[in-house]
């Protein structure tokens, strides 16, 4: 039973380094094999019951946080590992024994019997990617060196599907370019990215209809090149995005100021003061809200509590929170309470 | 400005090709720039190259077999995923030149494998013999080998 999430809140809205008001978070993940198991298509039902005593035991002497079997939780409680970013949309789906290690800050999760043996993830707010591959890495260790990984001197870690293979590492950075949506350049610089083998999607929502105008960006191969050359690729691809996105912001004081501070002051009007408020529309509220305080236009409102109400407000999050299961009616209704409250008293929480 | 070979689309690209006296720039559209070959047309990830690479028809596939987890080559070609961690040296020679495919690269130069205590393997090793020994009623075995799982920090060992 997960309870509720708000241990899991401060690992999600804290915020660091550079250009926080573009680069909403940073994310590494690793695959990993053991070497003495089957893999994913070859396992059957007692492997997978084995891979869990396994990392369960290394869990319990090694390492400090809770362990999850997913059988045992709720619906809404996936979901939220799910909004959390802790656990993958294809983990909830499997039918085998799965469990997820979650530590005790909130920040690192390990995905058990997922496509690989072990996915070992981290995340953190801002451009993060080294501070947080280190942990990543600590925790890969106490791994490799208990249960032995698979492993090969050309392929490097082996893994379930050849595209993971060698580091088996991916990095990703969460950003925020609502100025390259505007000016509609957004295309070609994502085009861009992905010529140059990265992969570029939207967080939520797809095409034409990303909504909150966030998007992740995120190495491609995994072989060939050193884990810090994959993570110093993504951290240079976000600073020439930056510059752009800069730009276009720019752009958009010169040529449409009123219309701007408009639309951003109109949006953290609602905010402030809407009765219902639904999982779509706080995305582009947010987003006005987060362009606002990048621009300088709103100054006593931190980028972490953006962070935060981004989370905390999608669907099954705001139940757990609230510690009910809501239908959509009052789960709006709720959502506009917690955003207000926030916003209007950003000491307490309610 | 305008893409320099069809006057028309607005430049995306600039290409530079730097001849021993002097260096030319091109400013192209993504179109143009793809007919040239200098950008593919489409960028195809990883994962669609691979999916691409396994529909290909090799001669003899359906012979190989991995001997750790049964998994065939044909198999492989059917779901794109390895069985085992034997089965990447069962596929070679396929394997070396779809990886070079997928990842421009067939050379991992990352991480080491940090040696470990292999304590998957005993504990693997280890539930295999109190099974065999529970059925062959050995009580006295089966009881020697929980202790040692227990050493191990597994419980649970039914």
């Amino acid at each position: 039973m997960l309870d509720n999430i708000r241990w899991l809140i401060p690992a999600q809205k804290d915020n660091q380094g550079e250009n926080p008001e573009i680069i909403v978070s940073s994310r590494i993940r690793v695959a990993r094999n053991l070497d003495s198991i089957p893999f994913e298509i070859k396992m059957k039902n007692d492997d997978a019951l084995r891979l869990l005593e396994l990392t369960r035991s290394v869990i319990k002497q090694r390492l400090k946080g809770k362990f999850y079997e997913l059988q045992k939780l709720t619906p809404l409680e996936k979901e939220s590992l799910l909004e959390c970013h802790l656990i993958s949309p294809g983990f909830i789906k499997k039918d085998s024994p799965v469990g997820v290690f979650i530590n005790d800050k909130g920040n690192i999760s390990v995905m058990i019997n997922e496509e690989d043996h072990l996915r070992i993830q981290g995340l953190s707010g801002g451009l993060n990617l080294v501070n947080i591959s280190e942990q990543v890495f600590d925790v890969e260790e106490v791994f490799g060196k208990e249960l032995g990984y698979a492993f090969s001197e050309n392929y490097g870690f082996l893994t379930s599907c050849p595209t993971n293979l060698g580091t088996g590492l991916r990095a990703s950075v969460i950003l925020h370019l609502p100025g390259l949506v505007f000016t509609n350049e957004v295309d070609k610089v994502l085009k861009g990215a992905v010529q140059i083998g990265m992969a570029v999607r939207g967080i939520y929502g797809e095409g034409s209809e990303i909504k909150g105008s966030l998007f992740q960006i995120s190495n491609q191969y995994t072989l060939g090149l050193k884990e810090e050359e994959l993570i110093e690729q993504i951290i240079k691809l976000t600073h020439m995005i930056i510059d752009i996105e800069l730009k276009a912001r720019d752009v958009i004081l010169k040529k449409a100021r009123y219309e701007f501070e408009d639309k951003v002051f109109r949006s953290l009007g609602v905010l402030k003061s809407a009765r219902i408020i639904s999982t779509d529309e706080v995305l582009n509220l947010l987003s006005a809200l987060r362009f606002g305080i990048g621009m300088g236009l709103i100054k006593d409102i931190p980028l972490d509590l953006v962070n935060e109400l981004l989370i905390v407000s999608r669907p099954a999050n705001i139940q757990l929170y609230y510690g009910v299961v809501l239908e959509e009616y009052e789960r709006d209704i709720r959502r506009a309470e917690y955003i207000r409250n926030r916003l209007n008293n950003p000491e307490s929480h309610t | 400005m305008l893409c320099d070979d069809c006057k028309k689309n607005p430049a995306t690209i600039i290409f530079k090709e730097v001849l021993p006296d002097r260096t030319v720039e091109l400013h192209l559209c993504d179109e143009c720039a793809a007919k040239r070959g200098l950008i593919s047309a489409k960028k195809m990830s990883p994962l669609e190259v691979l999916h691409k690479l396994l529909k290909e028809k090799g001669a003899r596939d359906a012979e190989v077999i991995c001997p750790v987890c049964y998994l065939s080559l044909a198999e492989f070609k059917r779901s794109g995923r390895f069985g085992c961690s034997h089965c990447i040296n069962t596929f070679e020679p396929y394997i070396k030149t779809l990886v070079k495919k997928i990842h421009n690269s067939d050379k991992h130069i990352g991480r080491k494998l940090v040696p470990g205590r292999k304590r998957g393997i005993e504990i693997y090793k280890l539930r295999e013999e109190l099974k065999k020994a529970l059925e062959r009623e050995a009580y006295e075995e089966a009881a020697r080998i929980r202790d040692q799982l227990k050493d191990y920090g597994v419980e649970d060992v039914g």
